[in-house]
């Protein structure tokens, strides 16, 4: 009981830290960047999550759906001269119908190939967009380079941007929390430990994790569409490619793929290391922001494979790894 | 405590004054912002950058006696405009990535404090860059990205040294104009192109330019970059049998055309290649026997000894182990103008500085580059920028064309193989 009443003041904590994150570091352009880069990876790390993480359809071509974001969020500018956030919408919308196209056919595949058919996708609509003269083609196309107005959200000042990205990780957490609380989260965690165990109590697989697909595409969109407002600039590189993928899954995995704040943890890990690493060795020209950046990953991997969450979940009422027994009761006592 | 205080403020007082001052008037360096990639797939491209504009602030620091008699910042000691402050180049690796190269510049920025940024070589991270740059209002300067719309953003602190599309097309016709003049035949005009952004850009700028300036377009062949066969291209153009045939192509489908030419037996009089895939060091090595005469451009060609380009080659040679070539060159230029600006700005306040770029005027003689000199319009474009046009010779492009920086007579009909 004391150690969770610790741990509640720890996460207050740190709740009352992010809220005020901003204010602490308004000396400092870098720093106060670097927390709204840290929200934004961390919206796209929960998005993927949702999918990835909860049921364990590890889709390593979310960039897709990140690059529908984004290219809206373009587009709509470009060709209609409405606010990017405009596009924010419309790339949801699209995401989720792509999220369905593809969902129905692959979500059947198992394992390391419903992987592969992500990124094949992903990198098909990279190659197709860079030969899209209405996408701007291989150079890519921009945002509006001032503003405009107030609805263009383009802001010197990072703060603002940090707070849009914390209402919506917020928002998005919220959702996360009431799904795995719910039928749904169960059905999931039934689905990622054993799919036949689950289908044969009575679970209808396919359809949830093609909810959950959906849903995890329409957030990962909104991140792309987020990204292009404070970057105002996207090519197919930067909208599709797939390190975008990648980092979602990596930052998933290193905070606790499958855990609430897993994604958060991992974003406020490696967003910082990637850029302070870059700081002070990328101009030396040798590559080693790369090199630093790769051994702490497999540091962590190797000996915190399930992420950094576990070392707070590492106690004896932590059933998770139980496969057989995971469906019903017991994984209430795992939700608290 | 108070009346420590208070007597430290006194005497503080005008010390700080004196500081203050102190710094407006004489600064021991000057720090110039670089954002390249340094690591990715372009690193290649942005380290030799990186190495070249180290060579320039190394020759403004420490002096080069041969390049004092062009240069007049080559003098050593710093720059003069700033009391002999001396240059520090600060890099930033912008990792192939727009986020990457917009993040570092507001580091170079506000950690920093850069007097001015230099960059970004790919134009989509020149975008995301130089945004920040204009937000915060500090000059910056591309020597080396071309996407059109850079210059027509209006962006008042944006300033872009390379020539663009536009210029490569008007050296093409000046060039083939030259000709017609000295009596060679140029009457009809092909232009074979790959069909992505790079090829359909720059052939629709030249089909342009050359409708303006006269010159009879007769064919236009698209075709895929990927393809494994040309032949139905080369035979058309066998058929037609222009006098000039235009090519804007990448590495593969440059060594496939030239073989199949040879294969068909067809060349044209006058064969132009833009740059790109004919000029890659591995066409250049495998292909060069075929394509002896062939007429291509750079911004960069060695020059005659004594000349800026030549000695700066030298210096850079001495460090990378390699020639200066159409990239670092670039760079080099952009930093030298950069200098020049700061130098004459006699401040390392931004607005002095922006003002200083946009007074620039520096002449043909004091580039390392193939450009007319330096000098910006009102979107930032430098309207000297001009290309240089080289000739295959013995498997190496020399330089033909302006006659002023030409090292080599142009030799025509082209000779192939």
């Amino acid at each position: 009981m004391s150690t969770r009443r610790a741990l509640q003041l720890v996460l207050a904590l740190i709740a009352v830290l992010v809220l005020v994150y901003p204010l602490l570091t308004s000396g400092s352009p870098v720093y106060s960047r670097l927390g709204a880069l840290v929200l934004l990876a961390a919206i796209g790390a929960s998005a993927w999550n949702i999918v990835g993480g909860y049921a364990g359809q590890v889709s390593v071509g979310h960039a897709v759906f990140f690059g529908f974001g984004a290219y809206s969020a373009v587009v709509v500018y470009t060709h209609l001269e409405w606010p990017p956030i405009a596009g924010a919408p419309i790339g949801m919308a699209l995401s989720v119908l792509l999220a369905a196209v593809i969902g129905v056919p692959t979500l059947r595949l198992s394992g390391h190939y419903f992987s592969m058919a992500t990124i094949a996708v992903a990198e098909l609509v990279r190659v197709l967009s860079s030969t899209s003269e209405f996408l701007g083609g291989a150079q890519g196309l921009s945002g509006p380079p001032v503003p405009r107005g107030a609805l263009d959200l383009s802001f010197i000042s990072a703060t603002p941007y940090y707070y849009i990205f914390l209402i919506v990780l917020a928002g998005l957490l919220g959702l996360t929390w009431w799904i795995e609380r719910g039928r749904m989260g169960f059905y999931l965690r039934a689905i990622k430990d054993s799919e036949r165990a689950a289908r044969s109590l009575g679970v209808s697989a396919g359809n949830y994790k093609l909810q959950a697909y959906m849903l995890s595409a329409a957030f990962t969109s909104l991140a792309g569409s987020l990204y292009l407002t404070m970057f105002g600039f996207v090519d197919p590189e930067s909208g599709f490619g797939i390190l975008i993928s990648v980092k979602m899954v990596v930052m998933a995995a290193l905070g606790g793929a499958g855990q609430l704040l897993g994604p958060l943890i991992g974003a406020a890990i490696l967003v910082p290391l990637e850029e302070l690493s870059n700081s002070l060795l990328g101009g030396k020209g040798a590559g080693l922001t790369f090199v630093v950046y790769g051994a702490i990953i497999v540091i962590i991997a190797r000996f915190l494979p399930s992420g950094l969450l576990s070392l707070v979940e590492r106690r004896p009422t932590a059933p998770n790894s139980a496969a057989p027994k995971s469906t019903g009761k017991p994984v209430s006592g795992h939700a608290d | 405590m108070l009346r420590i205080s208070r007597r430290v403020l006194v005497a503080g007082a005008p010390l700080a004054v004196l500081g203050v001052a102190d710094e407006s008037f004489a600064q021991d360096v000057v720090k110039i912002g670089a954002v390249y990639p340094l690591s990715g797939n372009s690193a290649s491209a942005g380290n030799y950058s990186k190495m070249a504009m180290e060579v320039g602030a190394d020759v403004i620091n420490n002096g080069n006696a041969e390049l004092a008699k062009i240069l007049p910042l080559a003098k050593g000691g710093g720059v003069p405009g700033l009391k002999g402050a001396k240059i520090e180049l600060i890099f930033a690796d912008n990792q192939g990535t727009p986020a990457a190269g917009q993040n570092q510049t507001l580091r170079l920025i506000s950690e920093e404090k850069v007097a001015a940024i230099i960059g970004a070589y790919q134009s989509g991270i020149t975008v995301t860059a130089s945004a920040m740059a204009e937000r915060y209002g500090i000059p910056f300067v591309t020597p080396e990205s071309v996407a059109s719309n850079l210059t027509e953003r209006g962006f008042k602190w944006f300033f872009r040294v390379t020539p663009v599309a536009i210029d490569f097309a008007k050296a093409y016709s000046m060039f083939l104009k030259e000709q017609k003049a000295a009596g060679r035949k140029v009457d009809s005009v092909a232009l074979v192109h790959e069909n992505t952004e790079y090829g359909n850009s720059v052939s629709s700028v030249i089909a342009e330019v050359f409708a303006k300036d006269g010159l009879n377009i007769t064919q236009k062949i698209s075709y895929s970059a990927n393809s494994t066969d040309v032949q139905p291209q080369v035979l058309q153009l066998k058929e037609k049998n222009p006098d000039v045939a235009i090519f804007i192509s990448y590495t593969s489908d440059a060594i496939l055309y030239t073989k199949t030419m040879k294969e068909l037996n067809w060349k044209p009089a006058i064969m132009i290649a833009d740059d790109a895939g004919f000029n890659d060091p591995s066409f250049v090595k495998t292909m060069s026997s075929l394509v002896e005469g062939l007429i291509s451009r750079s911004a960069f060609a060695v020059g005659k000894p004594g000349t800026v380009p030549y000695i700066f080659n030298e210096l850079f040679k001495k460090k990378a182990d390699v020639d200066l070539d159409d990239v670092s060159a670039r760079a080099l230029e952009g930093f030298l103008v950069l200098a020049d600006a700061i130098n004459r700005a006699g401040s390392t306040e931004p607005a002095k500085i922006q003002a200083a770029l946009k007074a620039t005027n520096l002449p043909a003689d004091q580039m390392v580059t193939g450009y007319d000199g330096v000098k910006f319009d009102d979107k930032g474009q430098n309207v000297l920028a001009s290309s240089l046009i080289t000739q295959m010779r013995g498997g190496q492009y020399v330089a033909i064309w302006p006659k002023a920086r030409a090292t080599a007579d142009v030799i025509l009909p082209y000779k192939g193989w």
